[in-house]
């Protein structure tokens, strides 16, 4: 196993996991001496009735400061201000975040703007910006994808400028995470694909990109392994809370592991086709990871191959021989990917082309590829991808990806060949 | 905790490595500078760049560095190393005079000195892909491919390079960058 000369890796959030994991919470309140924490969420969640879990668990002991429920889908400066007003006003004193990564993010904005007493969150833009711990925060997710919980970042758009903003930093980190069963339960079977997918995306280009490392790779594993042996069984059965815990598990676990990582071109394509044809990330996630890693295999066919283990467990590594397995990983990934879109009743797509929005209208169109192939390159988690990635690359891959077809391997322009096997075909 | 208490702890001096990182870091900026009149590659990434670009990169805690931007003409200009009194909109701080060296003697690409944790940077991600590919670019001009390989994921292929274009580019960029 090759170790990098230097890496860093940092998880200090607290993780407490259950079934009924929501009743620690007036603990944890007072563990950060909060009275009157804030509540964020948005209206899905609210009308999901996942709020009441929480009302229901602090109980009398803690009077919550306030509930905001009007998160947009996609994370904005504007609404972290206007929380970050309500906060003050009611005197709050921590923050509890509930729902998936858009809220999560939001509440790490608030929190950004609560904490350093500022309404301007331009200033604390990029690494190093913030310099001290922040107010409480409890992160509690009700997807299983994202891994917000665990990821020391908050992405933030401003739409008047139609810029995302980038907040990396330690002080970031949430100090709890909240894993209950109970909060995913009511997760409709395709956004449990999806995000589930979302999740595996993420552990596995943590595993295979530049900046992997001992650490990550364990927590990578161990997401793949659970996503594999619990994705089918939580989308068919929704209310098997098992898979559920298990799926809450593995996208912190994930989180964990690509906020010490980092990601690459699956992330990058996906970026760039959510921004243009506004496809759920999850969706974009699934489609890609294959060509992901199909993509990178003169490089990192070794360690594609590794990732058969968790993906189809121990026999059916053990029977495959060392040069077949980084292909039956990625055939493995494209069997489930077919497997979720039965099991969801068609609505899990498995290339670009299926995409379809709630009038059945196909989100992206073949003519948007070059707009897609060019807004990809401009993507930083390219810098973490093993093999460049050029404007004809990236219009070769969203081209086979659009039609659901695999890679034609002859043609990927390859770098220097990194993989310790060889792979066939 | 009064952090003034503690003062930071600067590393010794490495004159040599300095002195070397810095003639590479000169080399280097005047070279994007000629690249952006001779390749047109170069010359389009540039020209998607706002006109207030601005990079400078350097080595912490105290240099060397290099500062390339667009003039008041929105000409790209090498603007030397002391960004006094220059608004930079692109800051890549390599984190220790060690990590320059890597880069500099091309054990290490950016993206893997990135990966590495070698490279902290402020600014617009964009700019910074943009002034990777440059980069890469013009490594390919001022070096021979035993040693571009080493410092870029894939060295160009002739579908991304011509032969042509490589030797003529070549010629210029130092022509360019060692005459004024």
């Amino acid at each position: 196993m090759q170790i990098p000369g230097y890496y860093e890796f940092c998880n200090k959030v607290r993780t407490v996991s259950g079934h009924n994991a929501l009743d620690k919470l007036p603990e944890m309140l007072a563990s950060v001496k909060s009275v009157k924490p804030m509540i964020i969420t948005d209206k899905g969640v609210n009308g999901a009735g996942l709020i009441e879990p929480v009302k229901k668990a602090l109980g009398a002991k803690v009077k919550a400061g306030g509930l905001y429920d009007d998160v947009p889908a996609d994370s904005d400066v504007k609404t972290v201000k206007d929380i970050a007003a309500k906060y003050r006003a009611a005197g709050c004193d921590s923050i509890i975040a509930v729902g998936g990564g858009s809220v999560l993010d939001t509440a790490k904005g608030v929190n950004i703007l609560v904490s350093e007493n500022s309404d301007n969150l331009m200033n604390f833009v990029g690494f190093g910006a913030l310099k001290r711990r922040l107010k409480p925060l409890i992160a509690v997710p009700t997807t299983s994808g994202t891994g917000s919980e665990m990821t020391l970042v908050a992405v933030i758009a401003d739409h008047e400028r139609d810029v995302k903003m980038l907040f990396p930093s330690l002080f970031l980190l949430p100090d709890f995470a909240v894993l209950d069963s109970r909060m995913t339960k009511t997760l409709p079977a395709s956004i449990t694909a999806a995000t589930g997918m979302d999740a595996m995306t993420h552990a596995c280009e943590a595993y295979t990109c530049l900046s992997k490392n001992p650490l990550s790779d364990t927590t990578a594993v161990m997401a793949i392994k659970l996503i594999s042996e619990n994705i089918l069984q939580a989308v068919k059965k929704p209310g098997d809370m098992q898979a559920r815990l298990a799926l809450a598990n593995a996208s912190a676990l994930a989180g964990m592991s690509f906020s010490n990582s980092m990601v690459g071109m699956v992330h990058g394509l996906g970026h760039s086709v959510g921004a243009i044809c506004h496809v759920p990330h999850g969706v974009c996630m699934s489609i890609f990871l294959p060509y992901g890693l199909e993509y990178n295999l003169h490089k990192t066919g070794h360690l594609t191959a590794e990732l058969l283990f968790p993906v189809k467990g121990v026999e059916a590594y053990n029977n495959a021989k060392p040069e077949d397995r980084p292909l039956l990983t990625i055939a493995a990934i494209r069997e489930l990917n077919a497997e979720l879109r039965k099991a969801t009743g068609g609505k899990h797509p498995t290339c670009l082309k299926e995409i379809v929005d709630r009038n059945g209208n196909m989100m992206v169109p073949r003519e948007v590829l070059p707009d897609i192939a060019r807004l990809s390159l401009d993507d930083g988690t390219l810098v973490y991808n093993p093999e460049d990635l050029d404007y004809d690359d990236a219009l070769m891959v969203l081209e086979k990806a659009w039609e659901g077809e695999p890679l034609d391997r002859r043609k990927i322009r390859k770098g220097k060949k990194t993989s310790l096997i060889k792979v066939k075909g | 905790m009064n952090i003034n208490k503690y003062p930071e702890i600067k590393s010794g001096s490495k004159l040599i490595k300095k002195i070397y990182v810095a003639v590479m870091l000169w080399i280097v900026g005047r070279a994007i500078q000629a690249a952006s009149r001779v390749d047109r590659e170069v010359k389009e990434e540039f020209n998607r760049l706002s006109d207030d670009f601005m990079m400078h990169l350097h080595v912490l805690p105290s240099g060397p560095g290099m500062i390339v931007g667009k003039d008041k003409n929105g000409k790209v200009k090498y603007m030397g190393w002391n960004p006094k009194g220059k608004k930079i909109t692109l800051d890549m701080k390599v984190k220790n005079i060690e990590g320059a060296m890597l880069m500099f003697t091309f054990q290490e690409s950016t993206c893997v000195a990135s990966a590495n944790n070698r490279l902290a940077v402020s600014g617009n991600v964009p700019d910074t892909m943009a002034f990777i590919r440059i980069l890469n670019i013009v490594e390919t001009y001022l070096l021979p491919k035993f040693i571009t390989s080493l410092a870029v994921k894939r060295y160009p292929k002739w579908s991304q390079m011509s032969p042509l274009r490589k030797y003529t580019g070549r010629v210029l960029v130092y022509v360019r960058t060692f005459t004024f």
